[in-house]
């Protein structure tokens, strides 16, 4: 079996609210291996985003371990989290969130300039990653020019500019029509396909069904296709 | 800061153009009242400092140290003058006595004049001549010379050469019965201290008295003295103070540090107020925009920290924001303060009996300075809020939150 990307054990994470502490997740542990395609779908408030948080470490648990590549993060500074999620994870999002005064080739350029790779280096990743994601003639279009499906290709794109280990999409087809929705699936299975993990989380079954792996939640917890 | 940084606020501003300029409009106007506060602030100190020191005298001796209008005259002002110009601090000394005079234009209308008599052995003037010829030591003959400013003699159509007869209204409260006396206009020349409707003319201090009828011939008004090159005029008003104490000798620098503390103040409190107020203003103007940008960029500021953005990259790119708004508003406040500056200044120059050469608002790299240093910590004070909030700003429960609205 391949080495793990992520591994979260026994992850309880509690949200305290005036009414009371509520639990979106509980008692939690999956191990992503190397190379996996995974899906995780539930009924909304089932904490299938907080458990993408929380394995994108932009979330801490309230109690349990989290390690990437084998080393516990619970416990890293701000800084060096930012520094972990630049370099080995990449998240797409379901509202895009590509900045609006950028072109698509800055928007996918802006995590290579900040991950300090040469303006020569990062024009030569943007402009394969647009044609990789079949967007290379729309470079120079502002977010607001592109289509849905577009934007999220190029969010995409954007999310695998630094060449990340772990590629988390959080219900990436939400704002997309079902054909285009598809259309992203069979792009994230390509990204797959060419050696990264992918974690999704979706609530559309015929999505989930897709991938070769799907955890099912229901209240925090996991209920089917936990641990390998 | 990064460039990086610097290009990619400039392009978050660019992104609501509307708001940026203005954002900038707004910080030009602040600025612009501040610099004109600063300006103000230290405006009459300076002209009044370089009105004083402009006709290079920089010691005053007077009989008391009251207000002119009620200031005895130097008694036996010969004799005290020529003992203080033996000292050996003391460089030149000038004998001045002021009154006024009446004198008829050319359709026959009166004319009251500023009259002043002066020494005029020394080298140094109380005036500085512009055309024609200073008053000399005598007169060869004809009538005695006389020194008047540009306004008179345009408004008597007088020329260097061209005889004038004054009618001398020299003493306090009381007509003077002497008769009137005729001068020649030996030139023109341009008295400091001069309001800009005022109508002056100098002569020697004996033609000053035989034109007032006075008695009293060699009292003095004021004594201006040059301290002797080298010794300075601290060490002249000691030696002054040392060798008469009935009299009051004060430097230039004293003059202006008593009306710093007295006078001036309250164009200095008023300067103060206002720029606190002003400076106010402009900080929450620019608090109120970076705080409305920062929260409509709430989701998307937390999709870069999800990116890896760091903390302080987001929070340095609101504080660039800033810097940029404030910087530009700042640039263009300095024509704009300029300009109102000039325009406030000529208002104010409409009150009477101020020199024409005493400006409200005087230009110092200093002033230019504070300028920037007021600004630049407005620009970090109003980021502090909106940076605060974006430090602390909670990635995964933005993303939720943005996902369930």
């Amino acid at each position: 079996m391949s080495p793990p990307v992520v591994e979260a054990r026994g992850v309880t994470r509690t949200f305290p609210m005036p009414a009371g502490p509520v639990v979106a997740v509980r008692d939690l542990s999956v191990t992503i291996a190397t190379g996996e395609f995974v899906s995780v779908c539930g009924p909304s408030g089932c904490g299938k985003s907080t458990l993408l948080h929380i394995l994108g470490c932009v979330d801490t648990p309230s109690t349990g371990e989290l390690l990437v590549d084998g080393r516990d993060v619970s416990t890293l500074g701000d800084a060096a989290r930012s520094a972990l999620r630049l370099s080995k994870i990449g998240f797409v999002f379901q509202r895009f969130f590509l900045l609006p005064m950028l072109t698509a080739a800055e928007n996918v350029e802006l995590p290579q300039a900040e991950a300090g790779v040469s303006r020569a280096e990062r024009r030569s990743r943007t402009s394969a990653l647009l044609d990789y994601v079949g967007l290379a003639h729309r470079a120079h279009h502002r977010p607001s020019q592109l289509s849905g499906g577009e934007a999220q290709r190029v969010a995409i794109a954007r999310a695998l500019a630094n060449r990340p280990r772990l590629l988390l999409a959080d219900e990436p087809t939400g704002e997309l029509d079902q054909a285009t929705g598809q259309q992203i699936v069979g792009l994230f299975e390509r990204v797959h396909a060419d050696g990264t993990t992918v974690v999704v989380v979706t609530h559309d079954p015929a999505i989930a069904a897709r991938t070769p792996r799907m955890l099912s939640m229901r209240d925090g917890r996991i209920e089917d296709g936990g641990s390998r | 800061m990064r460039a990086k940084v610097w290009t990619f606020a400039l392009r978050s501003l660019a992104r609501q153009p509307g708001r940026a300029v203005l954002g900038i409009l707004g910080v030009a106007a602040v600025g612009a009242l501040l610099f004109d506060m600063l300006l103000l602030s230290r405006g009459l100190l300076v002209s009044f400092r370089a009105l004083l020191d402009s006709a290079g005298f920089d010691v005053r001796v007077m009989a008391a140290d009251a207000p002119a209008f009620a200031r005895p005259r130097i008694a036996d002002a010969e004799t005290a003058a020529a003992e203080i110009r033996a000292l050996p601090d003391v460089d030149e000394v000038a004998s001045l006595r002021l009154g006024s005079a009446i004198v008829t234009g050319p359709d026959g209308g009166k004319h009251d004049i500023f009259f002043i008599g002066a020494d005029a052995e020394t080298r140094r003037r109380p005036w500085i001549l512009l055309e024609g010829s200073d008053l000399g030591a005598s007169d060869s003959g004809g009538p005695p010379a006389l020194v008047v400013n540009r306004r008179l003699a345009t408004a008597l159509l007088l020329r260097p050469g061209s005889e004038l007869t004054l009618r001398g209204d020299c003493t306090r409260g009381s007509a003077t019965a002497a008769p009137p006396v005729r001068f020649r206009i030996a030139g023109f020349a341009a008295f400091p201290f001069d309001d800009p409707k005022a109508m002056t003319a100098a002569a020697r201090l004996a033609d000053f008295g035989r034109t007032c009828g006075l008695d009293e011939k060699s009292d003095a008004d004021l004594f201006l003295v040059a301290s002797r090159e080298g010794r300075g005029p601290a060490a002249a008003v000691r030696a002054i103070r040392a060798l008469r104490s009935d009299l009051h000798a004060f430097s230039n620098e004293e003059i202006v540090a008593r009306f710093q503390q007295v006078g001036f103040s309250y164009f200095r409190q008023i300067s103060a107020v206002l720029s606190t107020i002003t400076l106010f203003f402009g900080f929450l103007l620019i608090t109120v925009l970076l705080t409305v940008s920062v929260n409509q960029r709430f989701a998307e500021i937390a999709a870069l920290r999800a990116l890896g953005f760091t903390r302080r990259r987001v929070v340095l790119d609101v504080l660039a924001q800033a810097v940029l708004l404030v910087g530009a508003g700042g640039i263009l406040s300095l024509p704009l303060g300029l300009a109102l500056a000039r325009w406030l200044e000529s208002i104010l120059h409409a009150m009477p009996e101020i020199p024409a050469a005493m400006h409200f608002f005087a230009f110092e790299p200093r002033a230019l300075a504070t300028h920037a240093l007021l600004l630049a910590l407005t620009a970090v004070l109003a980021a502090l809020y909106p940076m605060r909030l974006v430090s602390r700003l909670p990635i995964a429960a933005t993303l939720r939150s943005e996902m369930v609205t």
